[in-house]
């Protein structure tokens, strides 16, 4: 097992490479130091303890969004609200730190718990939509993110926003809640552990318990599922309540975190990269996390070369597409023969 | 006309499908290829129909070396194939199931009345008579199977394979494939025609060529060989198993179903008043032609859907409203038609296909524990002799009577009172039938009442205590299964020509 996944591992960072060299050298070429702008985009991100950071506090909330996913994506639902989830987690979690009158060490569970509770409605209103009426949670959870966006600033506007601060953000985040650093000089916070555990956690209930069987039953064969007598609605609802809670939670972590205020003004798009780090993932829950580092490095190396070079941005957001396209497209990560490449044996011969 | 020569086939995963196969067939006849499961019929057919390249030897029609590398270019060298498994698209009607990927334009636009007017005149130079506009997911087997036949015919087609035909056809259905096949055969067509059942290639090939373990066993003219020959040939060994109808070992009835109706729009599904009592040790046959109501038979009494009238006890007491779930918990097994529609997930691996259900059973605290688990499946693939790479192989790597076997073990060994077993032996090679209908009787014997619907009449007066036969959702006749009961007794019961309560 271990060895195909290495094979894949190797084979999915060979055709980085490629896609690399494809589009990243012509435009190299364009410069007055192409071999520069490559290296600082490759390993860029990796000269300095500060990039580092940056790469895994970006990989953070992505491992949460991309573990709520993958949940809901193995129990053969699908949901969008985990970005409506995050957002309206972090809003929760910040409303939560400001009016709760807890001590210093219970105020950031505790309001990490309320934002999750309050965020992963985004997720659990399309859920049961699906599992009492059968209404497509595809189209409910896309549209309700826009209803937890507009109620979420509603609710900044009205109750939560520092008339003292020049923009519309919320009341400075108690010192007391906010996450300690790990890692001097970076912005690391203890989140990351936090993160990792889930992400461990998750594996643990997808493949070693008796309600991770099911909701893998449900989402390999629906019609297996019930013909052994599972409730398939059930399991798909339970899937959406765990995938939002996580994504909700994640919210609440990136605000406590790394914000000093509540300041999002628009959907910030962790959901989204969450449902692409499950992909990459192939919906396994330890594999979120090089998922979403690679996302990170990608973002950051990007980054790098757009602020030392003259290339712009949206090259670099072109670059990231491709290799987004490349790196899940079956045919090419899937192919047999170019598995066994790499190193990897006949399915089911390991054993 | 075709010729197969020094043929092999091996899998990536180095399975050894084929070696060395070569034979002939000649034009103009119906050919029949015996073989058990994984001897590799499917596998040679999916070659010569361009699913699949051989690894190695050659292909030639007519003298002409061929090597169709696709489905396209296999028609277009006049091969055509039904597929035990249909390619058929449910939502769509009958008319763009024939003709998809060939639909005749205008500009950019398909040009509805000239495909329904070339089907209609397919369905008439093949006298196999189709309603062009229905939805596909609306007919029986046996039309849909029609429909197949047609879109393999519908390409100019001088060579039809059809690969286990008749598995889903009842006895009288079969009859009329059979006559549909030999006015093809008639009108110039060489026809491939693979089975299990040697009655079946006796009674339609000319020519039989048999496989074993990817070689072949045996070629000879029908005229040339006994049935006895070819089933040594098939299985290497001689093999038919005696009857057996187990008795009934209690009076009390443990299921008993009265004026059971479903309302439905689908004959399928149709039920009217129905009345059945099983006892513990008994198994009752269900004899009907397809969609006669078993379907909905079926769904009923595992708890699928809930009857609109009447109603059904365990051990006397109802169990209206019971879902799947709690069924399965008073000792429901169900063995489904559709083994793996239903009956499993080809994704998942062997393990958790076997053990799915009863995985509750291998918790350890919050955990499952899956070395006990795969212990378990191992003592299942050792028992059911399954030919596979290991217990955490996913199901689709399995033949199909090979995964056919785990799923059957996995509704025989959860110890139930009422077993249901749908098409136990479909699709499955006569060693593993035999296998299976072993199981079903051992189950009967510990004490389980079972209800067994077959469209192989041979199977149900083999095994059955008592043969209930259903027509348009009603039964029609309830017969003890005495040596005076034949398939000649049965059959106008299933045609809903004689009626006996």
């Amino acid at each position: 097992m271990i060895r195909n996944a290495l094979a894949e591992t190797a084979l999915t960072l060979a055709i980085v490479f490629v896609v690399v060299a494809l589009v990243l050298v012509p435009l190299a070429m364009t410069q007055a130091d192409p071999v520069g702008v490559v290296t600082t985009f490759l390993f860029g991100p990796f000269k300095s303890i500060r990039h580092i950071g940056n790469i895994i506090e970006l990989a953070t909330p992505s491992m949460f969004c991309g573990l709520a996913v993958a949940l809901i994506l193995r129990a053969g639902m699908f949901n969008l609200g985990v970005e409506g989830a995050f957002f309206l987690g972090g809003l929760g979690t910040v409303a939560a730190a400001l009016i709760l009158p807890l001590p210093g060490p219970w105020l950031a569970p505790a309001a990490l718990l309320a934002g999750a509770v309050i965020g992963s409605s985004v997720c659990v209103v399309p859920g049961v939509l699906r599992a009492r009426y059968g209404a497509s949670e595809l189209v409910s959870s896309l549209m309700l993110n826009f209803a937890a966006l507009f109620i979420g600033l509603y609710v900044l506007n009205v109750w939560l926003r520092d008339p003292a601060a020049g923009a519309m953000v919320s009341f400075k985040i108690p010192a007391d809640a906010r996450l300690p650093r790990l890692i001097e000089g970076t912005r690391i916070h203890i989140g990351v552990l936090l993160a990792l555990a889930a992400c461990g956690l998750g594996a643990l209930y997808l493949f070693r318990t008796a309600g991770g069987f099911e909701s893998r039953i449900a989402g390999a064969n629906p019609s297996f599922a019930a013909h052994l007598g599972l409730d398939v609605a059930r399991i798909g609802l339970r899937a959406q309540i765990l995938g939002g809670l996580i994504a909700a939670f994640g919210g609440g972590i990136e605000m406590l975190g790394l914000y000093q205020r509540f300041s999002w003004q628009a959907l910030p798009g962790n959901g989204w990269t969450g449902v692409t780090v499950a992909i990459l993932a192939r919906d396994h829950p330890a594999l979120v996390i090089p998922a979403a580092l690679f996302l990170g490095w990608l973002q950051v190396g990007g980054d790098l070369v757009a602020r030392n070079f003259d290339i712009p941005n949206e090259a670099v957001g072109l670059m990231q597409a491709l290799l987004l396209v490349t790196v899940t497209a079956a045919a090419l990560t899937r192919n047999p023969r170019l598995l066994r490449a790499f190193g990897a044996r006949s399915p089911g011969a390991a054993r | 006309m075709i010729r197969f020569e020094h043929v092999s086939k091996t899998y990536p995963n180095g399975t050894v499908a084929l070696s060395d196969v070569g034979f002939s067939v000649a034009a103009g006849t119906i050919h029949a290829i015996c073989g058990e499961n994984g001897a590799g019929k499917s596998t040679l057919m999916k070659i010569l129909s361009g699913l699949e390249l051989p690894s190695a030897g050659s292909i030639s029609i007519n003298g002409e070396p061929v090597r169709p590398d696709s489905p396209r270019a296999a028609a277009a060298l006049g091969i055509g194939m039904v597929h035990q498994h249909f390619s058929l698209i449910g939502s769509l009607t009958v008319t763009e199931n024939i003709l998809l990927g060939q639909e005749p334009r205008r500009g950019p636009f398909v040009d509805r009345a000239k495909a329904r007017a070339r089907v209609l005149d397919l369905a008439a130079r093949y006298s196999l008579d189709v309603d062009p506009d229905a939805k596909l997911a609306t007919l029986s087997v046996a039309a849909q199977q029609k429909v197949e036949i047609l879109k393999a015919l519908s390409r100019d087609t001088r060579i039809l394979i059809l690969d286990e035909p008749t598995a889903v056809l009842s006895p009288p259905e079969t009859e009329e494939l059979f006559r549909r096949l030999v006015a093809l055969r008639e009108s110039g067509l060489t026809i491939l025609f693979i089975s299990h059942k040697l009655k079946e290639v006796r009674a339609l090939a000319q020519q039989v060529t048999t496989l074993r373990a990817g070689r072949v066993s045996g070629d000879a003219p029908m005229s040339a060989i006994s049935d006895d020959e070819i089933a040594r040939l098939v299985m290497g060994e001689a093999g038919t198993s005696a009857i057996v109808r187990p008795e009934p070992q209690s009076a009390e009835a443990r299921i008993t179903v009265r004026g059971l109706t479903l309302r439905a729009r689908d004959a399928n599904d149709r039920l009217d008043a129905i009345d059945l009592a099983i006892r513990p040790g008994e198994i009752l046959g269900i004899a009907g032609v397809d969609g006669s109501g078993q379907r909905g038979l079926v769904k009923v009494l595992t708890g699928a859907c809930q009857p609109d009238a009447g109603m059904i006890a365990w051990d006397g007491k109802s169990v209206a409203g019971a879902n799947t779930g709690a069924l399965r918990r008073r000792g429901l097994a169900h063995l489904p038609a559709d083994r793996f529609r239903d009956g499993g997930s080809r994704r998942l691996t062997l393990t958790e296909n076997a053990l799915a259900g009863a995985h509750r059973n291998y918790r350890f605290g919050p955990l499952l524990k899956p070395r006990a688990m795969i212990e378990t499946t191992r003592g299942i693939i050792d028992r059911f002799a399954v030919r596979c790479p290991g217990p955490l192989a996913p199901l689709g790597a399995l033949s199909g009577g090979n995964a056919q076997k785990i799923i059957a073990a996995r509704e025989f060994g959860s110890n139930p009172r009422f077993l249901i077993v749908d098409q136990p032996t479909r699709g499955i090679d006569v060693a593993a039938a035999n296998f299976i209908q072993d199981q079903i009787v051992a189950l009967a014997r510990s004490g389980c009442a079972v209800l067994l619907l077959s469209a192989d009449l041979d199977e149900l007066l083999r095994l059955s205590t008592r043969i209930v036969v259903l027509y348009a959702g009603r039964i029609v006749a309830s017969l003890p299964n005495d040596p005076e009961l034949t398939p000649a007794r049965l059959g106008p019961f299933m045609l809903g020509l004689e009626v006996a309560a």
